[in-house]
């Protein structure tokens, strides 16, 4: 536009470029951060849930003696069948050149790799295709765990004992695989042809089925899975040796997905309102600085209207510059985010454009908030009468003397004068202030919650520590005999005690004819040194104890009819029975248990023996534990016990710690983002302060302020602000993470134990002490170069 | 010699203030800063506003401007009742009908000389956008700054600023000029040339109400008023100097 009014609006926006990055870049942030959190979760969960939905995951998985093309084919025929298939997998220990102890994988055996109809499986990175015989395909998440190369081999003890090389071909991905570093086991592909090498028969023994419709319910699920069960495999005299329904349409992963998506949402709300005080702070900042130039112009026959859109112009171009600085960067960072969560929730992305009303969002942060927060700051400013506009100073010096904050900084007589004047400053520009002050606190509050929820995180983990008596644990193949192994396993240097136990899965009967799958009973001495149950309810196991069992509370919340005092029909091993539920005591992590005396367990199953080794060690060394362990393991596999996995308890910790990490990893995302739209806001402030007070350094100058008093001057202001921000987020930040914590303990369906972290609390005064002093240097640097002319000549 | 004569009380005053009371009531206590002012100026006239600081003369120029709004009391000026406009219609009656010259020039700082004269009559819409440049222009000569057109106002001495300020101040060239101690940040020199720029308007039949502490200035204008504790305790009416 030709008007001068309008070359106004583009001349202040070139001459004061410091100012304008600065404001661009506050919107800008403020766009970002919405771009990259609601893009980032938006892109998430629909990668995640596109790959997930066309890998045809299972409904059911049973785990057989060997079966052969006909059952599959009948249980493909069978109606509400979608999909099945047969494989044969089996779990072996192997060594590896990247690794000092043995490691376990899974091997999957699959016969037609052009006939995968359950659970797709993509090669990524291969050098050919399918596997050929000695050769294995990674799951890609092994890449999480070691750094395994095209080519290495991996020496894999066969079931006979002997050892067989396997040459890494190449990476697939498989969405529903178990990702390795979750439960330390990796998972590999081979062909039929392998299966004799590693002892095993060239025949499925796990059927995968999936079912159609897309709104099955777990009990229509289980049902149809128990049909199947007896129909295609018992009526074929395929013993099922176990088998699991997981809930329709949740990926094994859902739980933390949920959490991680609910954290992104939260933060994203959360970075919506920072940005919103971000931008009203600017805003309404420039406008007071521009108050006397709307006097000037109202004086020579502006009208309000025209001011007023001189103005909002002004701030359109600010949003439009920020919105094009802002879109590329999120959507820069945002793939950046999304690679690092599909690298650790192993999925694959096809595509990294967010959806459009996130892109809608963004340009609304960039545009529609900064007109919106303007509109107030601006009608205020072109309302005010020209004459208030010409005596207008920035402060209200007339209420100077009389406020409770005045009188409190009467108190710091002491301070010296550069002190008093910049604490007297702060204090002064009130709306601001309040503004810059809630946006720091709030992302002070946020960090300092994620230190507790992390802090909390650890408790949980320390307090399996308090529930773990035992260094490490050995499972066997099949139930082994109790005796033998103990004495094997009590004998190797380094071991101080042993305690094993049996292991079943159990469904449960319910009163109405449906069953619910996927418990674990564990059968262990009542007497048992070996673990701390912290009981929530009711008591533990007694020794004249007939039918009790004690439950967790995990196992409590997937069936509340396990309830104290609760008779409940229990099927293991094929058996009914009847127990009691005596106590409830707080689950550890590792799903839904069921604990009852190892005696009384036993009796109720056919083959006898124990399932499990539990180590107690001399030393609490975590790597002379896993040398014990694995002597142990020499030795039994000496003895011919067959080993199936062997773990230390540190290897556990380190597993769920893991998980739990993703949790932590996104927490801090989280509150680095929110940390720097405060950064930003801080800084803002202070330049916006220093460009107010240049009148006032000018005069301090030239009356014979050195450079050091300036910068006493602003940098103690940016310290005041930063310190009262950390108190008042300290204070919120115990509510904060209280929820916080509850909120993802349901999420991730575990419960987390909660601590309060003084750490963080500390750390943050630290860091903030930083943060304020950085956020003042370059406005101080500024102020610091304002000379004696400039001042007073300045408007 | 300076004659004292009755003020001309004839219908036809260009502007008329009827008991005009201000009271400031920010502070300790409320302060009458106007205790009901009548004035009547006709066109043409060159009216000076003398009296100590802190007497009320910015207060009362202010009445004029439509700047600030007095507590009691009418201000009609060319007919129109200022007193009861809004801040709005204010606005745009003020930058057709009064420039207004202020002490410490308030030039927008990222403007050039001349675009701060085009302003005024972008704001107004006066005259076709093409013409204002020229008649920018055109005033800028009549204050001797054509060669200055094009500089920032930093660039520019006091005495040049306060000129470009009341070329902008003519940029509508509206009846009436009011000015607020105008020569109070120049060299007697600079101040006398100012001065005399007034004096070719109010031959050009332009009305100027201008603040002055400046005794030699008082001297000089046709009428002076001197206010004393808000207000106007005496009047002086030279003797027009070129005839009656
Ligand atoms: N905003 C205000 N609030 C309160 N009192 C005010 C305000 N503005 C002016 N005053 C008071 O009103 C009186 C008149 O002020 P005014 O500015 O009109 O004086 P002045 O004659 O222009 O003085 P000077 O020659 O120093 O410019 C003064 O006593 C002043 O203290
Ligand atoms: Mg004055």
């Amino acid at each position: 536009m030709h008007a001068v009014r309008w070359r106004k609006v583009f001349r202040d926006l070139v001459s004061h470029r410091f100012r304008t990055v600065l404001v661009v870049l506050s919107i800008a942030t403020g766009v970002f951060a919405v771009g990259v959190v609601m893009g980032g979760r938006e892109i998430l969960v629909r990668e995640f849930d596109s790959e997930y939905s066309a890998s045809v995951p299972l409904n059911a998985d049973y785990f057989t003696m060997p079966f052969s093309d006909p059952i599959v084919r009948r249980a493909r025929e069978y109606p509400g069948v979608e999909a099945a298939m047969g494989r044969h997998s089996t779990s072996l220990r192997y060594r590896w050149a990247g690794s000092d102890a043995p490691r376990s994988i899974s091997v999957v055996g699959i016969k037609d790799y052009d006939d995968i109809t359950v659970q797709m499986l993509v090669p990524e990175d291969v050098r050919s295709w399918p596997p050929r015989r000695g050769e294995v395909v990674l799951e890609r998440a092994a890449l999480q765990v070691g750094k395994y190369e095209i080519g290495d081999t991996l020496e894999v003890e066969t079931s006979e004992g002997k050892t067989e090389s396997l040459t890494i071909i190449g990476f697939a991905h498989d969405i529903n695989a178990v990702p390795a570093q979750f439960i330390g086991s990796e998972t590999g592909y081979v062909s039929f042809e392998t299966l004799p090498d590693l002892g095993e028969v060239k025949a499925y023994n796990e059927l995968l089925v999936a079912m159609s419709g897309s709104d099955l319910t777990q009990r229509e699920a289980s049902l149809l899975a128990e049909d199947i069960q007896r129909d295609v495999l018992e009526a074929n005299s395929i013993t099922v040796l176990g088998s699991y329904v997981p809930k329709p349409g949740s990926h094994f992963l859902g739980d933390i997905f949920k959490a991680v998506s609910l954290l992104l949402l939260a933060l994203g709300l959360l970075s919506l309102l920072l940005s919103g005080f971000l931008v009203v702070n600017t805003v309404s900042a420039l406008m007071a600085q521009q108050i006397k130039q709307v006097g000037i112009m109202k004086a020579i026959g502006g009208r309000a209207s025209q001011i007023t859109w001189m103005y909002l112009g002004m701030v359109a171009i600010y949003g439009v510059l920020a919105v094009l600085v802002g879109l590329p960067a999120s959507a820069w960072a945002g793939t950046q985010f999304i690679r690092f969560a599909a690298g650790i929730l192993n999925f694959r992305v096809a595509s990294y454009v967010p959806p459009d009303w996130v892109t809608a969002l963004e340009v609304g942060v960039g545009l529609v908030v900064p007109l919106l927060a303007a509109a107030v700051p601006v009608r205020l400013g072109t309302r005010t009468s020209v004459v208030k506009a010409f005596n207008d100073t920035g402060v209200s010096s007339a209420s100077f003397g009389h406020g409770l904050v005045d009188r409190m900084l009467g108190l710091f007589r002491g301070l010296p004068r550069p002190v008093a004047l910049s604490l007297r400053n702060t204090f002064l520009r009130k709306g601001r202030l309040t503004l810059t002050l809630t946006t720091l606190s709030l992302a002070s509050a946020v960090v300092m919650s994620v230190f507790s929820v992390q802090a909390s995180i650890g408790q949980t983990i320390d307090d399996l520590d308090a529930w773990w008596r035992y260094d490490a644990q050995i499972r066997y193949e099949r139930p082994t005999n109790r005796l033998g192994v103990e004495r094997v396993v009590s004998s190797t240097p380094g071991v101080t005690g042993v305690e094993s136990w049996i292991g079943a899965n159990a469904t449960l009967d319910r009163a109405d004819g449906t069953t619910a799958q996927g418990f674990t009973v564990y059968g262990l001495p009542y007497g048992t040194r070996f673990v701390a149950p912290e009981l929530l309810a009711g008591r533990w196991l007694e020794a004249d104890d007939t039918d009790a069992v004690v439950v967790n509370t995990d196992a409590r919340k997937a069936e509340p009819s396990l309830d104290i005092g609760q008779r409940v029909t229990l099927e293991i091993g094929g058996e009914k029975r009847i127990v009691h539920v005596v106590g409830l005591i707080k689950g550890q992590l590792s799903g839904s248990l069921i604990y009852m005396d190892r005696e009384l367990l036993g009796g109720m199953l056919s083959e006898d023996g124990v399932t499990a080794t539990l180590i107690q060690t001399a030393s609490s060394d975590p790597l002379q534990q896993r040398k014990a362990l694995d002597a142990a393991e020499a030795r039994l596999e000496e003895a011919n016990y067959r080993v199936v996995s062997t773990r230390t308890q540190d290897e556990l910790r380190e597993q769920i710690a893991d998980q739990l990490g993703i949790l932590v990893a996104f927490l801090v995302i989280m509150a680095v983002l929110l940390a720097a739209v405060g950064v930003i806001g801080l800084t803002g402030t202070m330049t916006i302060n220093v460009i107010e007070s240049t009148r006032e350094i000018g005069v301090m100058r030239a009356i014979g302020a050195q450079h050091g008093s300036i910068y006493q001057i602003f940098i103690t202001e940016g310290l005041a602000v930063g310190f009262m921000a950390w108190a008042i987020g300290a204070a919120a930040a115990y509510p904060m993470s209280l929820g916080l914590t509850e909120l993802l303990s349901g999420a991730i369906g575990m419960p987390l134990s909660y601590r309060f972290s003084w750490v963080g609390v500390g750390a943050w005064f630290g860091i903030i002490a930083l943060i304020s002093v950085a956020a003042s240097v370059a406005p101080a640097y500024r102020a610091s170069q304002v000379s004696v002319r400039d001042a007073i000549a300045y408007e | 010699m300076p004659q004292i004569i009755t003020p001309d009380t004839a219908e036809s005053a260009l502007l008329r203030l009827t008991e005009v009371v201000k009271v400031y009531d920010g502070g300790d206590a409320p302060f009458t800063a106007l205790k009901g002012i009548n004035l009547d100026i006709h066109t043409g006239e060159f009216v000076g506003i003398i009296g100590k600081s802190g007497s009320g003369k910015t207060t009362l120029i202010n009445m004029i401007t439509g700047i600030d709004h007095p507590t009691a009391g009418e201000i009609i000026i060319d007919g129109t009742p200022v007193h009861s406009l809004g801040e709005n219609d204010l606005a745009r009656w003020r930058g057709r009908t009064i420039g207004v010259v202020f002490q410490f020039f308030q030039l927008l700082p990222t403007l050039t000389v001349l675009e701060n004269i085009v302003l005024p009559m972008d704001f107004c819409r006066m005259w076709a956008p093409r013409e204002r440049t020229e008649r920018a222009m055109d005033l800028l000569e009549q204050v001797e700054l054509a060669d200055q057109a094009n500089k920032l106002p930093a660039a520019l001495s006091g005495g040049q600023q306060q000129r470009a300020a009341i070329a902008r101040a003519l940029a509508n060239d509206p009846p009436i000029l009011a000015a607020d101690e105008p020569t109070g940040n120049l060299d007697s020199k600079t101040a006398d040339a100012v001065f005399g720029l007034f004096e070719r308007l109010v031959e050009q039949h332009k009305t100027i109400i201008m603040v002055t502490h400046d005794n030699d200035m008082a001297n000089r204008v046709r009428r002076a008023l001197h206010v004393s504790d808000g207000e106007i305790v005496e009047e002086r009416v030279l003797r027009p100097r070129h005839g009656a």
